[in-house]
């Protein structure tokens, strides 16, 4: 069996690169091995158990030498939280979205010392972007289950307090910056939304109607490409995922394409002239400049979180969500596997630190 | 002081040894009749322990408590008086039959029982059948099944008694119950409520519960009424739960939870001829509100309507050989903001057989089929046998058959409910050793249970989660019961329980132990009496409990221990008044990661009994 041989794997790469003693215990930390800093790496945000428990975050040095567990715990005494949803940066600093705790923890990415907070005016924080100007922008749903209380916090990375909030459409998430304008992705939250915010300074400038359940995007020169699920089957009205292309120079859609009635793909990511994602257990790669759904799969497997950068392809799988999960690294020349290091529970957010 | 204090648990648990009743007890009171007599009859070579009232009401803040301290299933409470869902033998929250007065009472929608909504106190008697009962109580009773019964007489009761309760984090308790019984009638009404601010700290963590409020409100009836050739009885009882949902030790707590059931059972029986024939009927209802933010109106919520009609007879020849039929129809109507609007029919015939070969041996056959339903019930059966070998040793075996149907959110939740779902079905044998040397009793149990089609909830495409039939188990383990009971003079007394299980319960895919099923746990209560004063001493050893599927992270073994002491004075109306300290030594403990139970605390109680 496939998940059997997984574990003895993981169990054998768990010994050999001595973080197999960092299994959490409340009573009696470990010391875990403590690089000088953690630069030059893989970052990954675990969520951690859903109900119960706290996220951590893994560390992977770009030589693959050094693996770190629990890297914040270690180096602070402290835990992050409940669902460490994502992190953002700014200058030396990571922040790390912990959304059911509702806060942000900062500390210095290449050390992960811990240097702040933001405990106060978070609800149900989902990403945080840094967009110099000595801002910083957090996604927040609000209570999910009001559709109207959805908004952007504005933080003064100065002192790390929120200046403003600015009211969006409901279920914001991931965001990206172009030009002085920061685009916001409406997935929906507990439902689906189809819009992306643009916000310039600290107001709502426009919103662009795009493909339902906007998961993810990626910006190449000055087009954005939104990767849309489409509403999935058990909402009764269910719609194609789709991809869709935005011209930033107008804030116009250039192009869309569709996917399958029943096709809801996830997790955009771009490696020079190619896209990636996911959908129904495979990895595809699509070519920007013949798009041509749904592309050539390259990988199976399922995948909670994906990035391609220089030629690698980085996927994180969460396994059952009640254990740890596991980082995958493929060759993107091959489609090949290189890589394989245990991560911690529910792996959702790749990173890097150069 | 961890393995101080297990060590101390295990030194008392080897030296001395308690009332450990067998539900033989009951059998020498015949005036004393129970609404559930299967039970007795055609559970001979199970194990079945009976709770008395002394043991109970050391631990009567709930049923969790009660069968945490009496028993050795594992309760996985979130927070001290939250959901609270068991693990019988290692199986999961769903394989856990709860049954009131006969009656199979596990929620349609999440088909467990929350032991922290039921009153211990509510009852005649609570008693704990292990292994698989899937034959006579249905879905559901795979580790074993907790039955709650109220039992009735027509001899001369005239009884009445009021209990008050005050306790640490501004806890009230109350109970008033009367039983009167005159000419052919008995009749048993009763209220008992309990409501706490529950703020206690998390020890060591410089952190408070604040967002643990609980109320519970529970009142019952019970009537009898002797008829020429028979009896009519009628059982109804309302419970009441109010609770806003603790935080965890790095969330903060902001939904609460709402709900409300009524049961309902009149039976009609009749002897005619050799037959004794039994008509029921029952009904219940149960209702939630979940509220995910205890601030605010807005909720989800849910109800269920169950209609049980029962015909049962039943024939006792020669004083040895007892055949029960039993034909059962069950409708359930149930509504919710998750799930739709559904119903589901069943219609179930059962035979039962216990045959008593000699004073020293008999057996017994248990077979059901069921009908009408939406999915291949199987064929369910189970058969056992108890021999007395000598005065003081018996030995008891039984091997069985059982399932747990899917529950309406496993079937129709949305999203992912799955309508394709079958069964979990279980196949497990026992085998049992009864000591009774004088006023020292034990019980030794073995069991290997083997699982599969188990229901889980996996990730699946798109992100949405699903259940399927997919997970497969073995448990198996071995259980210690001893009880001691000995006199000095006349005044003087000491009593002794106590528990000891080993659980092995394996992920067949992943070979690993499941979560939230420790190895071992132990708990014991010493007592003593001096005329109508009475102390006790008890003691829970709960070993460390895996919290993820690959075993990598764990909540950790724990040890507490609780003290109380009660005086009666000597007046009419009886007074009894006491006090209990729990949690003795302040031990920080969960039995859920990151959901610590109460520090150390205290509650004084007054009872009358006129």
């Amino acid at each position: 069996m496939k998940s059997m041989k997984t574990m003895k794997k993981l169990f054998f790469l768990s010994l050999t690169t001595l973080f197999f003693i960092s299994c959490s215990d409340d009573n009696d930390i470990q010391p875990d091995y403590v690089p000088d800093a953690f630069e030059k790496g893989i970052l990954i945000t675990n969520e951690g158990p859903f109900n119960n428990g706290s996220g951590t975050i893994t560390y992977i040095s770009e030589d693959y030498s050094t693996v770190a567990q629990n890297i914040y715990r270690t180096v602070n005494g402290v835990e992050l939280g409940n669902i460490v949803q994502s992190m953002g940066f700014q200058d030396d600093n990571a922040y790390i979205v912990v959304s059911n705790s509702k806060k942000i923890m900062i500390a210095n990415r290449y050390t992960f010392k811990s240097v702040d907070s933001i405990t106060t005016g978070l609800v149900n924080p989902r990403y945080f972007l840094g967009a110099g100007g000595n801002k910083g922008y957090v996604t927040d749903w609000g209570d999910p289950n009001d559709n109207a209380d959805d908004y952007l916090a504005v933080v003064d990375i100065r002192n790390n307090t929120i200046l403003t909030t600015i009211p969006v459409a409901f279920g914001p998430e991931r965001m990206v910056p172009y030009n002085n304008k920061i685009y916001v992705a409406h997935q929906g939250a507990y439902g689906q939304n189809n819009l992306i915010s643009v916000i310039n300074g600290t107001a709502l400038e426009s919103t662009i109607t795009v493909g339902d359940a906007s998961n993810s995007m990626v910006v190449s020169g000055n087009v954005l490409y939104v990767l849309c699920g489409g509403k999935p089957s058990y909402t009764g009205t269910e719609t194609a995922g789709s991809l869709v292309k935005i011209d930033l120079s107008t804030g116009l859609v250039s192009e869309t394409n569709t996917f399958g009635t029943t096709q809801h793909p996830s997790s955009l990511t771009m490696d020079g002239e190619n896209l990636f994602y996911n959908l129904d257990g495979k990895i595809y790669k699509v070519n920007t400049t013949s798009i041509s759904l749904p592309g050539t799969a390259i990988v199976d497997g399922f995948f909670y979180a994906l990035e391609a950068k220089d030629g690698k392809l980085y996927a994180t799988d969460a396994g059952d969500f009640a254990s740890k999960g596991s980082l995958k690294i493929y060759d993107l020349s091959t489609n090949q596997e290189i890589q394989d290091f245990q991560t911690g529970i529910v792996p959702g957010g790749i990173y890097f630190n150069e | 002081m961890k393995q101080l204090s297990f060590h101390i648990i295990f030194v008392i648990f080897l030296c001395t040894a308690s009332a450990y009743a067998q539900l033989d007890s009951i059998q020498r009171l015949p005036e004393v009749m129970l609404t559930d007599s299967k039970l007795i009859h055609f559970s001979k070579g199970f194990k079945l322990e009976k709770l008395n009232d002394s043991i109970i009401e050391k631990n009567a803040a709930s049923l969790t408590e009660t069968l945490r301290y009496n028993s050795s299933i594992y309760f996985k409470e979130n927070g001290f008086g939250m959901v609270s869902s068991p693990s019988f033998r290692g199986t999961n929250a769903a394989q856990t039959a709860v049954i009131w007065n006969g009656v199979n009472i596990n929620s349609v929608f999440t088909g467990q029982t929350d032991f922290n909504t039921i009153s211990p106190l509510n009852y005649n008697e609570i008693a704990i059948r292990s292994g698989g009962g899937g034959v006579q109580f249905g879905s559901g009773a795979v580790g074993g099944s907790v039955h709650l019964n109220n039992s009735y007489s027509f001899k001369k009761i005239d009884s009445t008694k009021i209990g008050l309760c005050f306790g640490s984090f501004s806890t009230l308790g109350g109970n008033a119950s009367t039983t009167q019984t005159w000419g052919d009638h008995y009749l048993n009404v009763g209220l008992d409520f309990i409501s706490s601010e529950n703020d206690y700290e998390y020890v060591g963590k410089n952190k408070t519960n604040n967002h643990g409020q609980f109320l519970r409100f529970a009142a019952k009836v019970n009537e009898a009424r002797k008829l020429k050739r028979g009896v009519a009885t009628w059982n109804s009882e309302y419970t009441y739960n109010d609770r806003n949902f603790s935080g965890s030790l790095n969330t903060i707590g902001k939904d609460a939870y709402n709900d409300i059931a009524t049961r309902n059972l009149w039976q009609l029986q009749q002897n005619a001829g050799i037959f004794n024939t039994k008509v029921s009927v029952a009904h219940l209802f149960e209702q939630y509100k979940y509220f995910p933010n205890s601030e605010k109106p807005l909720y989800t919520g849910g109800k269920a309507n169950t209609f049980i009609g029962t015909f049962q007879s039943e024939v006792f020849l020669y004083r040895k050989l007892r055949i029960h039929g039993k034909v059962e129809y069950t409708f359930v109507d149930a509504e919710g903001d998750n799930v739709g609007n559904h119903s589901r029919k069943t219609l179930a015939a059962v035979f039962l057989l216990n045959h008593k070969i000699s004073e020293k041996f008999n057996y017994g056959i248990n077979l059901r089929k069921e009908f009408l339903n939406d999915f291949d019930n199987p064929f369910l059966f189970s058969a056992d046998a108890k021999w007395n070998v000598s005065k003081n040793y018996a030995l008891r075996l039984n091997g069985s058959k059982n399932y747990r149907v899917p529950t309406f959110n496993d079937l129709y939740w949305y999203a992912g409910g799955n309508v394709d779902l079958q069964p979990e079905t279980s196949y497990q044998v026992e085998l049992g050793q009864e000591f009774s040397i004088g006023n020292l009793k034990a019980d030794v149990a073995a069991y290997y249970i083997s699982s599969e089609d188990l229901i889980k909830w996996i990730p699946g495409n798109g992100g949405i989660w699903q259940p399927e039939n997919i997970h497969s188990t073995r448990n198996y383990g071995v259980e210690a019961v001893l009880g001691y009971f000995v006199k000095f003079g006349n005044l003087q007394s000491l009593d002794f329980n106590a528990n000891y299980s080993y659980t092995k319960a394996e992920d067949l895919q992943k070979e690993k132990q499941l979560i939230y099923v420790p190895f071992h746990k132990a708990a014991g209560t010493l007592e003593y009496n001096f005329n109508s004063f009475s102390a006790y001493f008890q003691g829970l050893f709960n070993g460390e409990a895996f919290t993820t599927t690959d075993n990598s992270d764990r909540v950790e073994t724990y040890t507490i221990f609780n003290l109380g002491a009660e005086y009666r004075l000597p007046c009419i109306p009886k007074i009894t008044f006491g006090g209990r300290l729990k949690n003795v030594f302040n031990v920080y403990y969960e039995n859920v990661a990151y959901r610590p139970m109460p520090s150390r605390n205290i509650e004084i109680f007054l009872n009358f009994n006129i």
